[in-house]
């Protein structure tokens, strides 16, 4: 009963989501103007770009830049909601209208370019690398042909994972059930998001444990709006410009305890540059 | 009308993944739906004996596994019972890995979770049955095991069919709860494909699909062995 439950609720959003994404396809940057609000899905459990920090209060460099954005339109960095997505549905709630727009580590892809559209790339990410027991010898994708690795569900490099590598995922729904298993030896190393994995290591329980293979790539992230809606992404776009001539995003590495990108420097010297 | 597109069904590797997930998924319905009869057949057996230590240990033993959520119980083998020591050291690695499998973990906990229903199923065909009959059997010179053989669990088993295909087609269905000790079941590989394509109603509709089909020709064939089994002043036998 339940499994085919859980199949017909997910359908039934789905069809939401294709008749409402009609709906509302143009006038966001109306819309949020006429509400006095922006409405966000940011990360809440995504150290160091959308967080919770001690005193229960969604942070992060991601949060501070839609912050940004919510003061560039509004006037306000306070006339904000922030709405905590994750992976799986930050892209159903962008076209369900249930937010205007997506911060929350979104990584730019081909395949999702048909779906929403991108706005200025402003960090470029690490892509997966893996983690594994320090005595491992292993150091490169291809030496994981065959091996069991831990992953989590739904993630987009899964499929390169077991069709180019060869490697045997054995990928979960949670974070936490993938470190479980790893220390329990189910597979030997767990592929996630390399950022991630760097702040893992420093866990007083993780010090027996490297990044065992390095990430293959490098993804530029962006913020994600609804296709379409021109009007609405420049003026986020003109936001995120203004931030990054301002050396906001540099201020931001250092403030969630990042390391500074070279990338994030060379956009902001740009952006400086252009607005000279 | 909904501009399905279903042009991510060309990519090999999904048909792949389609087809990985419809035998595993298969691989444990049948495994478990075998188990549970066994396991149902075996705990109404015990009942049948009326002692009393016998009868308090396959309560408890129903009431336990019906009385929780398989998921629980799948997610329970899997992380705790590798913690509280069944492991056992992998030769080739030098490394303590734990015994049970993904998927020995959802068989055996499909397994125990269906049987306990069906321990149930095959006490009420049992207890319903007609003393006259049982007492019939009785004066006909029929001892324990020919009585419980010949005459109760063939008439039981056909009064409880109905029970039983319920049993068995929900748990067919619980099967897809498997995905979260990442058994590559249907769901597991379903989940993956529409966060590879955004394709969330097209494969949702498909899978739906896969599963009524799969449904179906269970229930169907439930249906048939009722009407083959039917015999006279009994359930469909005329």
């Amino acid at each position: 009963m339940t499994g085919f439950k859980r199949m017909m609720g997910v359908s039934a959003l789905a069809l939401a989501t294709v008749f409402v994404a009609g709906a509302a396809v143009a006038g966001t940057l109306d819309n949020v103007k006429a509400r006095g609000k922006l409405i966000v899905g940011v990360k809440n459990d995504y150290v160091p770009y959308g967080y919770l920090n001690d005193k229960g209060e969604v942070v992060g460099f991601e949060v501070s830049l839609a912050k940004y954005v919510a003061r560039e339109l509004l006037g306000s960095e306070d006339k904000i909601e922030l709405v905590p997505v994750i992976a799986a549905n930050r892209i159903d709630f962008l076209t369900a209208g249930r937010i205007d727009a997506i911060f929350a580590t979104l990584g730019v892809t081909a395949e999702r370019a048909k779906v929403i559209d991108f706005t200025t790339e402003y960090v470029s990410a690490a892509g997966p690398s893996v983690l594994m027991a320090k005595e491992t010898i292993i150091s490169k994708w291809e030496e994981l042909k065959g091996k069991s690795v831990c992953g989590i569900q739904g993630s987009y490099y899964n499929k390169k994972m077991t069709e180019e590598f060869g490697i045997t995922l054995v990928a979960f729904k949670t974070q936490p059930e993938a470190y479980r298993a790893l220390k329990d030896n189910r597979c030997i190393g767990f592929v996630f998001d390399d950022m991630t994995l760097q702040q893992k290591l420093k866990e007083a329980d993780w010090t027996g444990y490297k990044i065992a293979v390095a990430p293959y790539e490098f993804q530029p992230m962006a913020g994600g709006v609804r296709k379409d809606d021109a009007e609405f992404r420049e003026a986020v776009d003109k936001a995120i410009g203004k931030a990054e001539a301002e050396g906001k995003l540099i201020a931001w590495e250092t403030e969630f305890g990042m390391p500074h990108s070279d990338y994030i420097a060379a956009r902001a010297k740009a952006a400086s540059a252009k607005k000279n | 009308m909904l501009g399905l597109d279903y042009s991510w069904l060309a990519d090999p590797a999904y048909q792949r993944w389609l087809l990985i997930g419809v035998v595993n998924t298969l691989k444990l319905a049948a495994l478990s739906s075998s188990a549970a009869i066994v396991i149902g057949m075996l705990g109404a057996l015990g009942f049948t004996f009326r002692i009393f230590w016998l009868d308090a240990l396959i309560e408890l033993f129903v009431e336990v596994f019906r009385n929780t959520p398989p998921l629980l119980q799948m997610l329970f083998a899997y992380f705790t019972l590798s913690t509280l020591g069944l492991k056992v050291t992998d030769p080739s690695t030098g490394l303590s890995v734990p015994l049970l499998s993904a998927f020995a973990c959802a068989a055996i906990s499909l397994s125990l979770f269906g049987g306990a229903l069906a321990i149930e199923a095959f006490r009420s065909g049992i207890e319903t049955m007609p003393r006259s009959i049982v007492d019939a059997a009785r004066s006909l010179g029929y001892g324990r095991w020919a009585r419980f053989w010949r005459i109760e669990a063939p008439i039981a088993t056909r009064i409880c069919l109905p029970a039983l295909t319920n049993i068995l087609t929900n748990l067919f269905k619980t099967t897809s709860q498997a995905s979260v000790i990442t058994v590559p079941e249907l769901m597991y590989y379903a989940g993956q494909i529409y966060n590879d394509t955004f394709r969330t109603l097209e494969v949702m509709i498909l899978v739906l699909l896969i599963y009524v089909a799969l449904v179906s020709m269970l229930t169907f064939a439930m249906a048939r062995l009722e009407a083959f089994m039917a015999f006279p002043g009994y359930g469909r036998g005329l």
